[in-house]
């Protein structure tokens, strides 16, 4: 059956631009410095009533040639576009995420966006904006479902609790990331040396250091307030945001890559954060969100969470293979924890001392390996092995280690990525579960 | 002289072609080297720079053009790559050294490309890409032929191996 989004779309549409519409009326105000007399007046009332009818209007003819369905192959189908026609052929099978995302204004009004990811070139997410919050919900219950195997009637799978991030600790571990104390300690450096030299004019640099990591601890509490994750039988569900929430699912078998982040000041309360890579999502500039399976945790509860993304991780099965000592003149501060490690079935590389990042990767989703040497790293006999992922935030890199080693380790590495073959779930996960 | 530490033993690594090398010290020599001379030449024939001037910058227009010479030699050798049994190697590079290692059933496609100036010197690049946009495994100077077949081959092995994302 072939179905519409929301007949209210074209209005939700329009009451987004008006925030913009205001602005861009105000600007031009300010910036021609006019005298708003009478007849200018209405020209700017008239000029705020027509952008939100214009974009109705546009809204409208989209709503109008927008439809979506499954057709009889059980395939998700979009057809859209106003000036160019866009037939779009969802294949279930390469489903990587379904988001369901309600930014401000139409989460005000009940509506929301879903999102759905599949793995392939760059622009091949479908956004359907937008529909009554529980047509969304079950929207996003039937393509998780088609993706699965199941009867599409099946409903909302049941879901179990993992974690929750309190608002508290998020507040504080943002405050503590190695980042915003670092820019933080800069300003009050500056703003010391200004007052004993009385030179004011590097006070204004201090404004800019100062608002950049407060602006950015705001931005990431307002998006990552929330933070709860459950787990059912269509993967890991998220759901986080104070003003935009977002519902993400991720099937099983989805995730290549994580990396464990744990900067200095959160080691004290044995805190990490942990981001993901998943191949569709993430990757392009457009969307610059880290993609995280928690913003932070404590240690004990993040290794359970990686635990349902790779059950086959055991960190004691790793064989580690140290930096030389040499590498402290490549590396003088990091060179002491850089570490290369791999079992049967898993990558895993550290590194940075300040912020240490422990990054794992199977075997069976290693796309790549690279050996990379500078001149300075050829002068002490080192070299920096990479283990290429699908695009997004985890960089899987052992650096410098001595020469042999890397060229011997890369060649195994690729070796074993070429040996295991993807043994996860199955792309209709649950009806093909053995 | 070639730079071989990051050529691993026991395999046959093919370098790329000679018309590659052809290619990049045309194209340096038509875009730098004769521009300059050129422009010297007006200078001289002018005669508002001094004679000893004029001379200076001719020595160092050629130093520069034989140490180009040498440099874009060494980089086009180093340029190699080797089929394995169950991966491909890459590598490049003088100052910073590279070895790219694509397992057969990673790659997702593979590229022939080739340029007008590639095209006047008769040469194509291969590419291979995986669901990995850091991959970077280029094979830049070969003969068309040798590139074509070069493609079609990995592309066969790849479909045979491929174990998807």
């Amino acid at each position: 059956m072939r179905r519409h989004v929301h007949p209210l779309t074209p209005v939700i549409q329009a009451v987004t631009a008006l925030p913009a519409a205001a602005f861009s009326v105000v600007v031009f105000v300010i910036a021609t410095g006019i005298t708003v007399s009478t007849p200018i007046a209405i020209a700017l009332i008239a000029l705020f009533i027509v952008i939100p009818l214009l974009v109705a209007g546009y809204g409208f003819l989209a709503w109008q040639r927008l439809w979506f369905w499954f057709d009889e192959d059980g395939d998700f189908r979009v057809d859209s576009g106003v000036i160019t026609r866009n037939q779009r052929r969802v294949q279930l099978s390469r489903l990587q995420t379904v988001d369901l995302v309600q930014p401000l204004i139409p989460r005000i009004f009940g509506f929301a966006v879903v999102v759905v990811e599949v793995a392939g070139v760059s622009d091949s997410r479908v956004q359907l904006r937008y529909l009554k919050k529980q047509d969304a919900s079950d929207l996003r219950s039937e393509v998780i479902a088609r993706a699965a195997g199941v009867q599409p009637e099946a409903g909302e799978a049941p879901e179990e609790p993992i974690s929750r991030v309190p608002a508290g600790r998020l507040a504080i571990a943002l405050a503590l990331r190695s980042s915003t104390v670092g820019l933080l300690s800069l300003t009050a450096l500056i703003l010391v040396v200004s007052v004993l030299r009385e030179g004011w004019a590097s006070a204004a640099l201090a404004i800019v250091t100062g608002a950049l990591p407060i602006a950015l601890v705001i931005g990431e509490f307002v998006t990552y307030y929330g933070f709860t994750i459950t787990s059912s039988p269509d993967g890991l569900r998220m759901r986080y945001g104070l003003l935009q929430t977002q519902k993400r699912t991720v099937p099983p078998g989805r995730v290549q890559a994580v990396d464990i982040v744990e900067p200095l000041l959160w080691r004290r309360m044995g805190w990490v954060r942990v981001r993901v890579n998943i191949a569709g999502v993430g990757g392009e500039s457009g969307q610059q969100q880290e993609t995280l399976i928690t913003p932070v945790s404590p240690r004990s509860e993040a290794l359970q969470i990686i635990h349902r993304v790779f059950p086959q991780w055991d960190p004691d099965a790793v064989h580690w293979q140290v930096a030389p000592r040499r590498a402290r003149w490549r590396a003088p501060v990091q060179w002491s924890v850089l570490a290369a490690g791999w079992s049967s079935t898993m990558f895993a590389t550290q590194r940075g001392r300040i912020t240490r990042h422990l990054s794992l990767i199977p075997h069976s989703r290693t796309q790549s390996v690279r050996v990379q040497q500078g001149p300075w790293q050829r002068w002490l006999t080192l070299a920096t092995v990479s283990v290429d992922s699908t695009p997004g935030p985890v960089r899987i890199a052992a650096l410098n280690q001595s020469v042999d080693e890397a060229l011997q380790l890369a060649t195994e590495q690729a070796r074993r990525a070429g040996l295991e073959r993807f043994h996860g779930p199955a792309a209709r996960w649950i009806a093909d579960a053995p | 002289m070639v730079d071989d530490a990051f050529r691993t033993e026991g395999d046959d690594w093919q370098p790329v072609s000679r018309k590659r090398l052809t290619r990049a010290r045309r194209v340096v020599l038509a875009f730098v080297v004769l521009p300059c001379a050129a422009l010297l030449v007006a200078f001289a024939t002018l005669g508002t720079p001094p004679v000893i001037v004029i001379v200076a910058l001719a020595a160092l227009l050629v130093v520069a053009s034989g140490w180009a010479w040498v440099l874009i030699g060494r980089r086009v050798r180093s340029f190699a790559y080797t089929e394995r049994s169950d991966d491909l190697l890459v590598t490049s590079g003088i100052l910073f050294r590279r070895l790219v290692i694509v397992p057969y059933g990673r790659m997702q496609l593979v590229d022939v490309k080739a340029g007008p100036i590639d095209r006047w010197f008769g040469i194509a690049n291969v590419q291979l890409h995986t669901a990995a946009a850091t991959t970077d495994a280029k094979i830049p100077g070969l003969e068309p032929h040798d590139a074509a077949v070069l493609r079609d081959r990995l592309a066969a092995i790849g479909e045979q191996r491929s174990s998807g994302l």
